[in-house]
């Protein structure tokens, strides 16, 4: 009997131990499950990070070449993400705020707000002539960053017109901006009402600083950004130069309207004048065949004067001066922003050269 | 307390196996990847060449000619690619060859605008390709001529090709 009693209590000890050692296993095995989870999760918002940086790569090369072309692009999956974008020193950085790397892009110039939550991405790209064709400009906004259009002159007819599909109205006065439930708002003066030190706009005294701008345009070749700061306007950055030929749907104009500030816009333009130089050289090459293959050929410009508008000492504005003139200025505004306005006049040389070759002298052209 | 051990040896196994298991997956996932961002860098690739600045077919300020490249351009743009290729070019276009070439009228016409091949050196300081896979991508295009005898534009046909190295 008292064998049995003892052989009862050392199973009862056996089975306590079993208990409490599968209770340690379980608990391990299930932090170990956890743990898998955990990481799991990161992983997988690194990834999306990842993705939607190498799909937005994509779409951006797509959009880049389909110029002229609004994309939309449906990003309801991302609405509770940040999408940021960012240019320093010639590199544009864009992707999800916080989260995985961004990408880096050194030839496409970019023009955007800094922060973009949306469910609807807008892309569109305008090519710019300078007077030849340097780069397609890509433009990104959304459907919730509104703007307004303040002033009624002729560009302000073309950008309604041109901005079909994007959050685009007029206003007659200031005082009528209404931002609603956008996520920021950019207001476009045409008129210099917006200056230093006035009043925003009443109803957009509640939003964030950097959600209310403002982009006064100054002549037809400068501008100047504003940005809400308490509930008067202050200076973003200095005057910018608006290096174009004019025209309608001017890349460049329409580049400082999808601009966050000065920063970004001289940043991505100076990619731009980068691309420049490299095409100057391949024109330049070019020149010299269509030169000689008139000087081998003189019966080709008997009834015409095709070395007069190509050469140097005939007719001005002539190719060679145009162009020798412009690699000049390009290589300046390669290097500092503030020289690139000496672009527009020699690009208006060359342009007046080329129309001349090619219709008085019915001539090959440069470009 | 041999039961205890069995289980947890089987556990352990199986435990084992999962992890082999995944570590295939993610071996063939992580190829296949790889080949898809080739595939579409390739793509990528041939779309941006087809609108390059620096080669399309342009009349003043009229629209460019679509899938055309200039060939008075096209003959010098392999210098320019070639001088800033490292500093600016490569950022376009990766490890990649770029050629276009002619097959109406003349099929011996090849113009290879970019090369950048991926390469290593090897234990004897010469350098040996380093890519698993090319990638081909071909197109066709035109290419205008205008420096010829009859002093008007003259059409020719070919194909770009663009493979791009993994």
């Amino acid at each position: 009997m008292a064998f049995k009693k003892n052989k009862t209590k050392k199973g009862q000890i056996q089975v306590t131990f079993n208990w409490f050692y599968v209770l340690i296993a379980g608990g391990v095995i299930l932090l170990f499950f956890f743990g898998i989870v955990m990481k799991q999760q990161k992983v997988s918002e690194e990834n999306l990070a990842y993705d939607v940086v190498r799909i937005m790569e994509s779409i951006f090369t797509g959009a880049g070449v389909s110029e002229k072309t609004k994309n939309f692009i449906d990003t309801s999956g991302l609405v509770d993400y940040t999408l940021y974008f960012n240019c320093d020193e010639s590199v544009s950085e864009f992707g999800i705020r916080d989260k995985g790397s961004p990408a880096q892009n050194v030839v496409d110039p970019i023009f955007s707000p800094r922060e973009i939550k949306t469910t609807q991405l807008i892309l569109w790209s305008l090519p710019y002539k300078l007077p030849f064709k340097v780069i397609d400009l890509m433009f990104v906004t959304s459907w919730n960053t509104k703007y307004f259009v303040l002033g009624n002159n002729a560009f302000a007819e073309e950008f309604l017109n041109s901005t079909t599909g994007l959050n685009v109205i007029p206003i007659p006065d200031l005082n009528s901006v209404d931002p609603q439930k956008n996520f920021q708002i950019r207001i476009i003066d045409l008129t210099g009402s917006v200056q230093e030190g006035l009043p925003v706009p009443d109803k957009t005294t509640l939003m964030d600083d950097d959600k209310v701008t403002a982009i006064s345009f100054i002549g037809t070749h400068s501008a100047q950004y504003f940005q809400k700061e308490g509930n008067s306007w202050r200076k973003a950055g200095d005057k910018i130069a608006i290096i174009s030929l004019g025209g309608e749907r001017d890349a460049a104009k329409y580049a400082a309207i999808f601009s966050q500030d000065s920063n970004i816009y001289q940043c991505n333009m100076m990619k731009v004048f980068k691309r420049f130089n490299f095409l100057l050289e391949i024109y330049e090459q070019k020149l010299k065949e269509i030169e000689l293959y008139y000087v081998e050929s003189p019966e080709k410009t008997l009834t015409k004067d095709c070395l007069g508008y190509i050469q140097a000492g005939q007719y001005e504005p002539n190719l060679q001066q145009a162009l020798t003139l412009l690699k000049g200025n390009a290589k300046a505004c390669s290097i500092l922003f503030d020289h690139c306005a000496d672009l527009i006049e020699a690009s208006a040389k060359l342009k007046e050269a080329n129309t001349n070759l090619g219709s008085k002298g019915d001539c090959l052209t440069l470009y | 307390m041999t039961e205890t051990i069995a289980v947890l040896f089987i556990f352990f196994i199986l435990i084992l196996f999962g992890i082999i298991f995944y570590a295939k997956y993610q071996q063939v996932a992580f190829k296949d990847k790889q080949e898809e961002l080739l595939a579409a860098r390739a793509m990528d690739s041939t779309l941006k060449t087809l609108f390059l600045p620096e080669l399309i077919c342009s009349k003043g300020e009229a629209e460019p000619e679509d899938n055309c490249f200039d060939l008075m351009k096209l003959k010098y743009a392999n210098e320019t690619f070639g001088k800033h290729m490292d500093d600016y070019y490569f950022n376009i276009f990766s490890y990649a060859r770029i050629s276009i070439t002619e097959t109406y009228p003349n099929s011996d016409n090849k113009w290879v605008i970019y090369d950048k091949e991926k390469v290593k050196e090897d234990g004897n300081g010469t350098l040996v390709p380093n890519w698993d896979r090319r990638e081909p991508t071909y197109f066709i295009v035109t290419i205008r001529d205008e420096n010829n005898e009859q002093g008007q534009p003259e059409y020719r046909l070919g194909y770009l090709t663009v493979e791009a190295y993994s």
